[in-house]
């Protein structure tokens, strides 16, 4: 291929010193001109053969499957002829989209009990609170949580004193400066059990907020209607920053994620959402497990843990570990996302895994951790189909078991390590040597 | 009465001159003793019944692995391990395809004292108000309806240590239960267990006083903070043992004052009281163990020492016992060196002693699988381990540390017939504890709901 034609030139150029300088000169420059050519009118194609892929699609799982992946996109399942600048065989192995990880602050945080490295949470966070500004993706938490075939985030700040606790954003675990994938996709809201006050106060809040620009709504529309009809009204007055965000959650343009446990606070949830057409997601939802079949009929997704049995407060009272199985066999569209959790969520797939030995079947169980959570935060991904980003991850074996390890994985059709920062210090610890460790790096 | 003759009472008056010139003339008190068990244990085997599984893969904890094996459990205890065992009036367990391990053991829970639901009047597990307060003992805090108690017991735990929280330099006395239902803390007390004392070093105790504006807020504010107990507890131990041999020798002296918090500490220079101290850092753990030597008592089992793969040699070099997590990290600074391979690094020195610890009503559900990740990780790099070798993490190397690896932790002739039936590889993701018995008792089967104790709180709970 051109490619690696290419390369070898440039080695050649660089190892041999038998080239005059000048000759070196021109190669590279050649070599450069053609690199941008080809870039621009060549995509670089890498194929993945013979792998057993689970589409999270409509085609199922297929055997001895060719994937083929131009640039960051898929763009071929099966085709009739592969014709690749890279060939991976995978010899059989599981092929899935990357998984995506979920209502954490990855990115936000280093080390918890270190203040000034967090930056999920503000006293002043408000609806439009973006934390997205904040993302870094040299955190060594990133590398980390690759080891779990995680390529994809939903990050959820923790807000601050208002009733809205702000927005969420998608990043890519590439490492990037550039792995923001979608800013403010959803707006936050914390109810249920309070230490000082009663749950009541917030329910109401968030009612009346809905209610309030509604009214506003209305009336600046009927305004607008009398500017038309007579130029000698005063102009109609903008919304407010955050008035916009209430309107984009009244139009379903956002998600509501609502973290609430207790039945009463999802069904008064269910019934914000029919009041004013929301486009509802319950979060942590511990009770949801009984009234699964209203969550099920008013189609609300639930975003959960699959191993919190405990009841850790009265708003939890039923948690089993077969909740998770329970709400998808009712028919609900589930995720899995732990609780809190930023430094682990590579533990995401073993989760995934001690669902299925409650109950949940596998491939439910895979969607719970890709596709469904594109769907719920419309993002290009999680499946493996043509068009959707190339976002993938070659397994050892089965993705949910202990044994298993990720041996290959692509972010936006971009080859990336799961070497991390941890495995520097197990290399620097196992080697041997006469000199302190230091020196081993 | 009996009249004495002149003679013989001659000589009983020589005697009695001859006694009073080497012993004290005044009459001795009672002796002052310390009761050392005032909450003994009131534990009893639940129901038993002599079994026999069958064709089970077998690990036994201390190391060896047994396909298609038998074990036998008559009166609570395994009296064989073997093939083609042939036993009379008891029950079979058909166990083909089933793995048959020790029953596992957490030497790091916070069950009972910070139960679920965690509501503010549970909240019984630190007494934060002073650095030290060995005093306080945290089986006085355990609240047996617990529901995670029941959790953990589906879980394959059938023995576990019941820690006080790590605020304070020196947190209280732990305490060993076995893994039952019962109304009362002594009803689960694991009989003739040891006492533990929780110590703490680095970042809680600093940062909890030195917010106070107390000592410590530095760590080697800390470490003044134990020496300054430990040289305390030296005199009050030699104050008691001057009293006791002083009484032994006939004096009427005077007891020393008791103290509830040297108790504690003398008893670990007595070395009846083993010390499980929370210290992650490499740097610290090596502190401890000199601070042990210098003031003569055993620095026992570093709890979460994550940094423990630095220094591993020390370590085995000293007997430490380091229960550790398999990854959790990142939570504080002390935290943020984790590699997924400790456990496995501590493990490979000779002598060593790992151990996989919850400290979580969450993962003490399955210890099995925390052990599991360590051992495909640490493979994945250069390491060799088998399911017979990460079993020993959660089974007997956590008995030795706990002191009661002579009655449990491993799947031999004598032991406590402690033991989980799983439904196939414990290392696995879908591995679930079938069976659960302590002292061959059933305790757990998670196809009969009769043996699935349910707590008081979610009795009536709609």
């Amino acid at each position: 291929m051109k490619f690696k034609q290419l390369a070898q030139l440039v080695e050649l150029a660089q190892l041999t010193k038998v080239v005059s300088f000048n000759t070196v000169t021109l190669a590279v420059t050649i070599i450069l001109s053609l690199t941008c050519l080809t870039h621009a009118v060549q995509a670089k194609t890498i194929a993945i053969t013979n792998a057993t892929v689970y589409t999270v699609a409509s085609q199922g799982i297929l055997s001895q499957a060719t994937v083929i992946i131009e640039n960051d996109i898929i763009t071929a399942i099966n085709p009739e002829q592969v014709n690749a600048d890279e060939t991976i065989d995978a010899n059989g192995r599981i092929l899935t989209p990357g998984l995506i990880g979920s209502m954490n602050v990855l990115g936000l945080v280093e080390v918890a009990a270190v203040a000034k490295t967090l930056d999920g949470s503000d006293k002043k966070a408000g609806i439009s609170f973006d934390a997205s500004l904040a993302f870094n993706p040299k955190s060594t938490l990133i590398a980390y949580s690759r080891k779990g075939g995680i390529t994809s985030n939903i990050v959820a700040p923790g807000g601050g004193e208002d009733l809205f606790a702000g927005q969420t954003f998608a990043v890519n675990l590439s490492g990037n400066f550039s792995s923001i994938i979608a800013k403010k996709n959803a707006v936050l809201v914390y109810l249920g059990a309070k230490s000082k006050g009663s749950r009541a106060q917030r329910l109401q809040a968030l009612d009346h907020s809905f209610a309030d620009l509604q009214k506003k709504l209305n009336k600046k529309a009927s305004k607008e209607v009398k500017q038309t009809a007579n130029k000698d009204e005063n102009p109609v007055k903008e919304l407010k920053r955050d008035e916009k965000v209430i309107k984009a959650l009244l139009s379903g343009e956002k998600p509501l994620l609502a973290y609430a446990d207790r039945a009463t606070d999802l069904l008064a949830l269910l019934a914000l959402k029919q009041k004013y057409s929301l486009d509802l997601v319950l979060v942590s939802a511990s009770d949801a497990v009984l009234i699964a079949d209203e969550i099920a009929a008013a189609d609300v997704p639930v975003i959960m843990s699959a191993i919190d049995n405990l009841p850790s407060s009265f708003d939890s009272l039923h948690g089993d570990l077969s909740n998770m199985s329970v709400l998808v066999n009712a028919g609900v569209k589930v995720i899995l996302a732990p609780k809190g959790d930023s430094h682990n969520i590579n533990q995401l797939r073993f989760d995934a895994g001690i669902a299925v030995a409650n109950g949940l079947a596998k491939t439910e169980a895979l969607s719970t951790l890709t596709a469904n959570v594109a769907d719920v935060f419309k993002l290009n991904s999680g499946r493996i189909a043509v068009g959707k980003n190339a976002d993938l991850v070659l397994w050892s074996a089965d993705p949910f078991e202990l044994s298993t390890k990720v041996d290959l994985m692509w972010i936006s059709g971009k080859q990336v390590s799961t070497q991390s920062r941890q495995d520097a210090l197990r290399n620097r610890y196992t080697s041997q040597g006469d000199m302190p460790k230091a020196y081993s790096k | 009465m009996q009249t004495i003759p002149v003679k013989l009472g001659f000589t009983v008056a020589a005697v009695s001159l001859a006694l009073t010139a080497c012993l004290p003339s005044e009459k001795q008190d009672a002796k002052v003793n310390i009761n050392k068990n005032p909450f003994p244990s009131t534990y009893k085997a639940l129901p038993q019944q002599n079994t026999l599984f069958t064709n089970a893969t077998v690990l036994t904890g201390s190391g060896q692995r047994f396909d298609n094996a038998d074990v036998l459990i008559v009166d609570g205890k395994i009296t064989q391990l073997g093939v083609d065992i042939i036993a009379e009036d008891v029950l079979t367990i058909n166990s083909q395809g089933k793995w048959l391990t020790p029953g596992i053991i957490d030497v790091h829970s916070h069950l009972g004292v910070y139960p679920s639901p965690s509501v503010e009047s549970h909240a019984d597990g630190n007494e934060i108000t002073a650095p030290n307060t060995a005093e306080v003992w945290a089986e006085h805090s355990v609240w047996p309806q617990d529901p995670g108690f029941q959790a953990a017991r589906a879980g394959g735990i059938t023995t576990l240590q019941i820690l006080p929280g790590s605020a304070n330099l020196f947190g209280g006395r732990g305490v060993t239960l076995r893994n039952v239902p019962s109304e009362t803390m002594q009803g689960m007390k694991f009989t003739d267990a040891p006492y533990g004392l929780k110590m703490a070093c680095g970042e809680n105790p600093k940062r909890i006083y030195g917010s106070r504006k107390q000592q410590p807020s530095t760590r080697m504010g800390n470490v003044a903070g134990y020496r300054a107990a430990w040289a305390a507890a030296t005199e009050y131990k030699r104050a008691w043992d001057k009293y006791n041999s002083d009484y032994a020798a006939g004096k009427n002296s005077q007891a020393p004052t008791r103290d509830l918090e040297l108790d504690t500490l003398m008893g670990v220079l007595d070395g009846e009281i083993l010390v499980h101290n929370h210290c992650y850092k490499a740097e610290e753990m090596a502190v401890m163990i000199d601070l042990g030597k210098e003031f003569n008592y055993d620095s026992g089992t570093f709890h979460h020492g994550v940094e423990a793969y630095k220094i591993a040699d020390k370590l085995a070099e000293n007997a430490n016992c380091v229960a550790m997590w398999p990854d959790w990290w990142g939570f504080k600074m002390e935290a943020y060196d984790m590699v997924e391979e400790n456990v496995a690094i501590v493990d490979a020195v000779k002598n060593s002693c790992a151990i996989v610890h919850s400290d979580s009503d969450t993962t003490i559900q399955r210890l099995n699988q925390e052990a599991a990740k360590v051992m495909y990780r640490a493979n994945e790099n250069g390491f060799s381990l088998k399911p017979e070798n990460a079993i020993k993490w959660i089974t007997f190397n956590a008995a030795k540390s706990l002191g009661i690896s002579d009655t449990t932790g491993s799947l031999a002739a004598g032991k406590n017939a402690d033991v989980v039936l799983w439904n196939g590889n414990p290392f696995s993701v879908y591995a679930q504890a079938e069976q659960v018995f302590i002292d061959g008792a059933k305790v757990y089967d998670r196809h009969d709901e009769k043996y699935q104790a349910k707590s008081d709180f979610l009795l009536g709970q709609e």
